[in-house]
């Protein structure tokens, strides 16, 4: 078993290591657009871009994605926020290439979903857990580098990540004897172990209770510091929105509105929530929300 | 394995107060009671119609005095069940993952096995006898075919209750099919093995005594003497059998359930 710090032996895929900049307060480059000029091909490399993708369920009216365009760049913590049956869910599942949009194209860094899932480019936090009850916290931690091996990654040591976590003390316990929050950052602990360039997180903190979420986000927020990998983040909570993001994007109706920038600096600390600037910020967004709430045809 | 069981995470508590449960007066007298009623029921019934049913005191009588012929019997019984339920447990375990891979062969085989599982055993038996001969062997095949079905419905569902957002996990990761069956799906029966177990084991002990009555030339085992001392009306003898062979299917399902309890809690399935 390679569970180790050290890069293992195979050769990054083209487009570098997965993490390139950890740099001061910003990410560097680019800022995301709700409509890009589509990336130069040279560029590909570096962006997270959706071009016109279309998603209709059968004897659904409304497409759950119409048209989306986007564009995230490599390294920043995108957000959307929006009402139940907005299509969030269904645009990280394209996203995650378990869903096919029926139009439309999806580049994850150059690459179509399927192909940076191969590569174990892409982690994924549902809404619930999803832990495996018969592993212990450190194998449920472990299950992303036994599986698929013959894509490169480079692990980070699982229990480092659960010891960044809070999680140090409980690597031999399993998962019914944790609270649902520790099970969550146990979820978190396993996306980030295998050191994926993209984190697809669902709700991931949708069954926790208002500190306890809180207590989490901030968690995230620090391993994210520290790993800097490209974030795509659903969540309901207009706060952890703000708290957590370079920019956001409201969704309704299968649409995606023009992104806010998040202008706080980083790091961003515990208390922030009582600064006016983030107040600022929940006040504009909940504007937007109540906006994609009203849109025509409701 | 074994030592996990027993030094393992910290379950000691819970099993112990659980142990304690079985003392209590709440947990026995139900089912007593109920059993005493049927008795009472039972004595009744024996003693205005004595050629329908044996007293108690006959059949106990019976039972103790033919201790050594039932247990050889019944140990005849078990050595086509045991075999039976073995042999149907594991074709059904793996045909379940193979129909779980591929909708054809679901397509293909769930059918005949809805066909061999109503088929009557009775119309089956001379065939089989004529292939298989007189020996054990007809009647581990007629015990496999009884059990057959459940084993495989149970298997099948239980493949298929892994966590969805688990499967997602895995099908993000691009996991093999290979692995997630291994790391995700077998585990996940876990629980519908056991109770699958729960239900056939003791049904392949009826299915072997059934077995032996219907096959031809069958000369031991509990369904044989139960049989043959119905036949000649000796009503306690064939109550005896009768119980003897429920005896072996109660000891076989509690044996199944304290496994079942501690590896459960073990794998984390149950606090
Ligand atoms: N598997 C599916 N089958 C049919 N309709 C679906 C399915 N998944 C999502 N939808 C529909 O697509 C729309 C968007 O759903 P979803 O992406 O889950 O929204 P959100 O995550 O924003 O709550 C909803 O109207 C929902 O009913
Ligand atoms: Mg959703």
């Amino acid at each position: 078993m390679a569970i180790s710090t050290e890069p293992t032996g195979a050769e990054p895929p083209a487009g570098g290591e997965p993490y390139p900049r950890p740099t001061a307060s910003r990410p560097a480059g680019p800022k995301p657009t709700a409509m890009p000029a589509v990336p130069e091909p040279a560029q590909a490399q570096d962006w997270i871009v959706l071009s016109g993708v279309t998603k209709r369920f059968p004897n659904v009216g409304t497409p759950a994605l119409d048209e989306v365009d986007l564009a995230i760049p490599r390294g920043s913590f995108f957000t959307v926020i929006g009402p139940s049956g907005a299509g969030k869910s269904t645009l990280l599942r394209v996203l995650a290439g378990l869903a096919k949009p029926d139009a439309g194209e999806v580049f994850i860094f150059g690459e179509p979903p399927a192909e940076a899932s191969r590569r174990k480019h892409l982690g994924w936090v549902p809404q619930s857990p999803a832990l495996l009850p018969w592993r212990s916290v450190l194998d449920n931690v472990r299950l992303p580098l036994q599986v698929n091996r013959r894509a490169p990654c480079q692990p980070r040591d699982p229990e480092r990540i659960l010891a960044l976590l809070g999680l140090g003390e409980t690597l031999d316990r399993l998962p019914a004897q944790l609270s649902g929050g520790m099970r969550q950052r146990v979820a978190i602990a396993r996306a980030f172990a295998f050191a994926p360039a993209v984190l697809l997180m669902d709700e991931p903190f949708g069954a926790l209770d208002e500190m306890t979420r809180e207590h989490v986000a901030h968690l995230l927020l620090e391993l994210w510091q520290a790993e800097r990998p490209t974030v795509v983040f659903v969540t309901h909570s207009v706060g952890e929105a703000v708290v957590l993001s370079d920019q956001v994007s409201v969704m309704g109706k299968g649409k995606l509105s023009e992104p806010v920038d998040i202008a706080l600096p980083r790091p961003r600390p515990e208390g922030i929530e009582d600064t006016e600037a983030f107040h600022g910020l929940q006040r504009e967004l909940r504007a937007r929300l109540r906006e994609a709430f009203a849109a025509p045809g409701d | 394995m074994g030592c996990s069981v027993s030094c393992g995470h910290g379950y000691e508590r819970p099993s112990l107060r659980r142990a304690t449960d079985h003392l209590r007066l709440a947990t026995w007298a139900p089912p007593l009671v109920a059993f005493g009623v049927v008795l009472l029921v039972w004595e009744l019934l024996a003693t205005h119609e004595r050629f329908l049913l044996p007293t108690l005191g006959q059949v106990g009588a019976d039972l103790t005095g033919h201790l050594g012929t039932l247990l050889a019997y019944g140990g005849a019984t078990l050595a086509e069940a045991l075999p039976g339920v073995a042999i149907s447990y594991a074709v059904a375990l793996l045909l379940a993952v193979g129909m779980d891979q591929s909708r054809l062969l679901t397509r293909a085989v769930l059918p005949l096995a809805v066909a061999l599982n109503v088929s009557p055993l009775l119309a089956i038996a001379p065939t089989l006898t004529l292939f298989l001969g007189l020996g054990r062997a007809p009647k581990i095949v007629m015990t496999a075919i009884i059990t057959f079905f459940p084993a495989l419905i149970n298997a099948l569902a239980g493949l298929r209750s892994a966590d969805p957002k688990a499967l997602e996990v895995f099908q993000s990761l691009s996991a093999s099919r290979w692995e997630t069956l291994w790391r995700l799906q077998l585990p996940a029966s876990l629980p519908y093995l056991f109770a699958a177990a729960r239900v056939v084991v003791p049904l392949s002990v009826v299915g072997a005594a059934i077995a032996e009555m219907v096959a031809q030339g069958s000369s031991s085992g509990l369904g044989v003497f139960i049989e043959q001392q119905s036949a000649d009306a000796q009503l306690g003898y064939a109550w005896a059998g009768i119980v003897t062979l429920a005896v072996f299917g109660l000891v076989l399902t509690a044996l199944i359930v304290v496994v079942e309890d501690r590896v459960l809690r073990w794998r984390g399935f149950k606090q």
